[in-house]
């Protein structure tokens, strides 16, 4: 049996390999393509594709950064190859994966992976073998802070984003004269949800804004009306959620089965920015406004979001989103600098991703840039504010970026 | 009396054949994926070894095992993370804060029979996992990391190196299946039968039923806690989704029922089969996210359940003559 | 906490409980029958989400007028799970038990992967329908129209199992479940008793499919979410008592909207887990099993 199944293990990563070519550049992408999340690990992966794509056929330039085609200039034309594995958002399986893609599929460097936990393990494996490791999606603050020295990652983390809102509450408090006097928590058990709650409460105690209610709740739940009444009961002026879809739609649904219209909602993005939760929460979702790393309207400051958004919607038949939109960043990043080094080996790699310095115009993204501080966080990332009218989100904030003006409910 | 020696030495020595076969199995193989197959595959033989005692041998089928793989996992962790104590005594105590932990459950839930035993372990197990999930002493749902303090086997940790967990999940599937041998030889196996196969019937022998079941539940708990130690040492990183969840205590049971619950190869021979087969398929076609892996994965086991309900040990005639006894 | 929100936390307990006895219905109905825990039960309810998913984007009919054919889909499906498999479960001489849980639990995860290749990831939701999104202002009680529509549905189906009861088909299962072997000898089918008893199981919680539907989102693991209450609703009601899923159905809905009050609403859940815990201790087959 052992030798079987051993027979099969090597007929199946011979056919794997067979067909990577020599000069091609090999990066692993980690997701969770089964299970509760898959969705969204799905959907990254075509974001990558679309990005491979953008890299390696020859095409009309797109104003973005490594958006002229042909592969790798300065390694004679190499093209991105990538190797998908599912995580099932599992870290032990994330971790196995992640030794895998690097010893037997020779990637150079490690792309991912949407959870926490997953990421967590999966820059251990790359801290110990000494490839990079670019973190595209995940927005916990603890990844960064743990000395690696081979972690990346482009993504504000939620540090930034619950800052962004805050700083939010404050300009447009300044603005329309009614401030922000209390919020509401409410966030799943999970890391994301710990870990943006313990900002949120933070921000709010620095900036004497009143936590009228804290609640933390069980993950798919069958009900969560009992969460709505406490909601309810506190009637903050603003509830912030850090919620996936199925807890979102679920928690609108039950705020208004109790009768309760909320004054505000400012989301930690998440399941509030997929399309899932804007269609089976209908009307119950406008006037929700999120942070978003991603700013689909803002064509005119950052021209390459228009035919990038076009090639994906043709692939995967929906806008890229808050997700998505830093998958195609990350990736982009990654293989500037793979370019830029000129060379496949790790250590070089490394030393050009701390040598990024890329202007936001030159990517899809309303921030500011991509550099990487000594954390290999990206500080250049700001943040937007979303609002959600008519069934699709709209950029509020900064307001020199905005393409509407908020609706603003609160003090009213 | 002497049958029985004689095929208590013979499974001795084919244990013996199999063991030395398996230390030299990994050397020739280099690649890490394939090392960490086998890792994985020899921890959960010893799982499923450690379920067996209580759910084969003893006839208690839980299906909430991963409590003590998670507790194991959280008393070894937080010993090393904290006073920088050595795993192999967070072993240890492991072993023994796990077994303790199944006589406390046992305690109450050996009193029901059959699906509300099986029912009240799952419940008990989902309170220990929403305890672990909000509790911020134990990291709550951020878990646990596990930092690289260098290479040594004291601290079990190894760059990047597999055979040292190789050995170390050999050696603990080895124990497992010598404690079980033991215990079929013993007293205890007899009153684990006795119990099994008609608890009224032991009752009259003067089988005393409950100390039995605690026994059981001390040592498939401890051993079951041992192997989440190792775990987490080997990961890293422990949160309560990934060590103390539902279906990870499926996971633990599968390859006893699969391979022959209640018999020796049964757990052995489940892992070897099934655990490949789970990693291979969500490896080679969890990437298109299809679904097909599970599709595969659940086929086997509906197939394998009804074909062979007395596992997979049956397809080899001697022991199938064992496996009935 | 005032008058007003207490009897709301009340409302809510009991319709979430009544709902947790709808899904509950199916299972202890085939458990009574032939003592088999069936663990794909929350699958076949994701199967029903999905159907009347599928059949409410193609002809934009409302779920209540699906309701009929999706249990009817059910029913067949039940009927055949149980032919193929089941029925081969039980005939097996070694492990039965084992081999039962392992069987359906095998099932249960075909069925995950397969709901995945057909639909994918993606959360979907029913919109538009007739109840949804209305709510019962009752006095300062908020009564939610289709959770309430799944109560009274809840209430019509046991009323309706209990009827089956004291129909010739009723006293048929009754005395297959009685006695198994004694039955074969005046003529019953127990092989078609079985089936029968499947189809009904499976098209119960068709009907919980449906009506779960019109408030909730559909995914391949939706089922898992609903699946260990109902396993805990059945055992605490005692295996094979309707009533008693009614009962404990209605007492883990109630404990579960108080402890979300009294506790963090993350450890609702550890609330109705200790109810069970507790109540086995004095009564070892449930509130209403048999001793």
């Amino acid at each position: 049996m052992k030798r079987l199944i051993l027979v099969a293990t090597v007929a199946a990563t011979a056919l794997a390999t067979a067909h990577a070519r020599a000069e091609d550049i090999v990066i692993g992408a980690i997701y969770p393509l089964t299970g509760n999340a898959a969705q969204v690990g799905l959907d990254a992966k075509a974001a990558y594709e679309v990005e491979a794509d953008i890299i390696n056929t020859t095409h009309a330039a797109i104003p973005m950064v490594m958006g002229k085609g042909g592969g790798l200039d300065k390694l004679g034309g190499a093209k991105i190859k990538l190797i998908f594995a599912d995580s099932q958002n599992d870290p032990q399986k994330a971790r196995a994966e992640a030794e895998r893609l690097i010893t037997q599929e020779h990637a150079i460097a490690i792309i991912g992976s949407y959870t926490s936990a997953t990421a967590a393990t999966i820059s251990q494996v790359t801290e110990r073998y000494e490839v990079p490791y670019m973190s595209a999606d995940n927005s916990s603050p603890s990844l960064n802070q743990r000395g690696l020295k081979w972690f990346f990652r482009t993504s504000p983390h939620d540090e930034m984003f619950s800052a962004a809102m805050f700083n939010f509450f404050t300009e447009i408090g300044q603005k329309t004269g009614h401030k922000v006097k209390s919020v509401a928590l409410f966030y799943e058990d999970s890391i994301f949800g710990s870990d943006s709650s313990n900002v949120q409460r933070k921000l709010a105690a620095d900036q004497k804004i009143d936590v009228a209610a804290d609640v933390k709740y069980r993950a798919n739940s069958p009900s969560l009306s009992a969460e709505a009444q406490k909601l309810k009961a506190a009637n903050a002026d603003v509830i912030l959620p850090s919620s996936y879809t199925s807890d979102a739609i679920l928690i609108l649904k039950a705020m208004a089965e109790i009768g309760y219209k909320p004054k505000a909602i400012m989301a930690q993005a998440a399941g509030f920015q997929e399309q899932a939760f804007l269609t089976g929460a209908g009307d119950l979702a406008e006037g929700a406004m999120s942070r978003s790393s991603f700013a689909l309207d803002a064509t005119k400051s950052r021209p390459a979001i228009a035919p990038v958004n076009a090639l994906y919607k043709a692939k995967n038949n929906k806008d890229l989103n808050d997700n998505t939109s830093r998958d195609v960043t990350a990736l982009a990043v990654l293989a500037d600098a793979i370019n830029r080094a000129g060379s496949a080996k790790p250590e070089d790699i490394r030393k050009a991703l701390t040598e990024t310095n890329i202007k936001g115009s030159d990517t899809i993204m309303p921030w500011a840039g991509v550099k990487f501080d000594e954390t290999g966080q990206n500080t250049l990332g700001t943040p937007v504010i979303q609002q959600v009218k008519g069934g699709v989100y709209h950029t509020i904030w900064p307001f020199d970026v905005a393409v509407m003006d908020p609706v603003w409910n609160v003090g009213q | 009396m002497n049958a029985i020696t004689q095929r208590r030495r013979r499974e001795a020595i084919t244990a013996a054949l199999l063991l030395a076969f398996l230390i030299a199995l990994p050397l020739p193989i280099h690649d890490v994926y394939t090392r960490n197959l086998f890792i994985i595959t020899l921890l959960f033989a010893g799982l499923a070894q450690s379920w067996n005692i209580l759910g084969g041998l003893c006839g208690q089928i839980s299906l909430g095992h991963s409590l003590y793989f998670g507790i194991g996992a959280y008393v070894s962790t937080l010993l090393f993370v904290g006073p920088h104590i050595s795993p192999w005594l967070g072993m240890c105590a492991a072993f023994g804060t796990a077994g303790l932990l199944a006589l406390l459950v046992g305690w109450p839930c050996f009193r029901l029979s059959g699906h509300y035993y099986a029912i009240a372990t799952v419940v008990v197990q989902e309170i220990g996992y929403l305890l672990f999930l909000n509790w911020d002493w134990v990291g709550a749902a951020s878990g646990v990391y596990i930092p690289f303090r260098g290479e040594s086997w004291l601290g079990l940790q190894f760059r990047t190196a597999k055979l040292p967990y190789f050995y170390l999940t050999l050696a603990f599937a080895t124990l497992t299946w010598l404690i079980a041998w033991w215990i079929e030889g013993s007293r205890l196996g007899y009153t684990f039968r006795a119990v099994k196969d008609d608890a009224i019937a032991a009752r009259s022998l003067g089988v005393r039923i409950f100390p039995s079941k605690m026994a059981a539940a001390f040592i498939s708990g401890g051993l079951t806690g041992m192997g989440g130690a190792i775990f987490a040492q080997y990961v890293g990183y422990i949160d309560p989704d990934s060590i103390l969840s539902g279906p990870l205590s499926i996971l633990i049971a599968l390859p006893a029922v699969l391979g022959g619950v209640g018999t020796l190869w049964g757990p052995l021979l489940g892992a070897a089969v099934l655990i490949p087969l789970r990693e291979l398929s969500s490896t080679f076609l969890g990437g298109s996210g299809s679904g097909v892996d599970l599709m595969l994965y659940g086929a086997l086991i509906m197939v394998v359940a009804l074909l062979r309900p007395q596992g997979l040990v049956s397809l080899f005639p001697r022991a199938k003559t064992e496996a009935a006894r | 906490m005032s008058l007003d929100a207490m009897l709301q936390v009340a409302a809510s307990g009991l319709l979430m409980g009544l709902i947790y006895a709808l899904v509950a219905a199916g299972l202890s109905l085939i458990f009574g029958l032939m003592d088999v825990v069936n663990f794909a039960h929350g699958e076949l309810m994701m199967i029903a989400m999905y159907a009347v998913f599928s059949l409410w984007q193609a002809s934009g009919l409302d779920p209540f007028i699906l309701l009929p054919l999706v249990a009817a889909l059910l029913f067949g499906l039940g009927m055949a799970i149980y032919r193929l498999l089941i029925a081969r479960a039980l005939a097996v001489r070694f492990n039965k038990g084992m081999v039962q849980i392992f069987a359906t639990f095998g099932l249960a995860i075909f069925i995950r992967g397969l709901a995945q290749m057909i639909f994918g990831g993606e959360f979907r939701s029913i919109t538009g329908t007739w109840l949804g999104g209305r709510t019962w202002n009752l006095a300062g009680i908020y009564l939610p129209l289709p959770q309430l529509a799944a109560s009274l549905v809840c209430l019509l189906a046991f009323a309706g199992l209990l009827l089956i009861g004291r129909t010739e088909f009723g006293r048929a299962l009754e005395a297959t479940r009685e006695d198994r072997e004694a039955v074969a000898l005046i003529g019953i089918d127990r092989d078609r008793i079985f089936a029968l008893g499947w189809g009904l199981g499976a098209a119960t919680v068709g009907v919980a499919g449906v009506m779960l539907a019109g408030f909730y989102y559909v995914s391949p693991n939706v089922g898992a979410n609903f699946a260990l209450i109902a396993y805990v609703t059945v055992a605490l009601g005692g295996f094979g008592s309707l009533l008693g899923a009614l009962g404990a159905g209605l007492l883990i809905g109630e404990v579960e909207a108080i402890t979300a009050q009294l506790l963090e609403p993350s450890l609702k859940q550890v609330g109705m887990f200790a109810i069970y815990l507790a109540v086995l201790m004095f009564r070892p087959r449930g509130l209403f099993g048999k001793i």
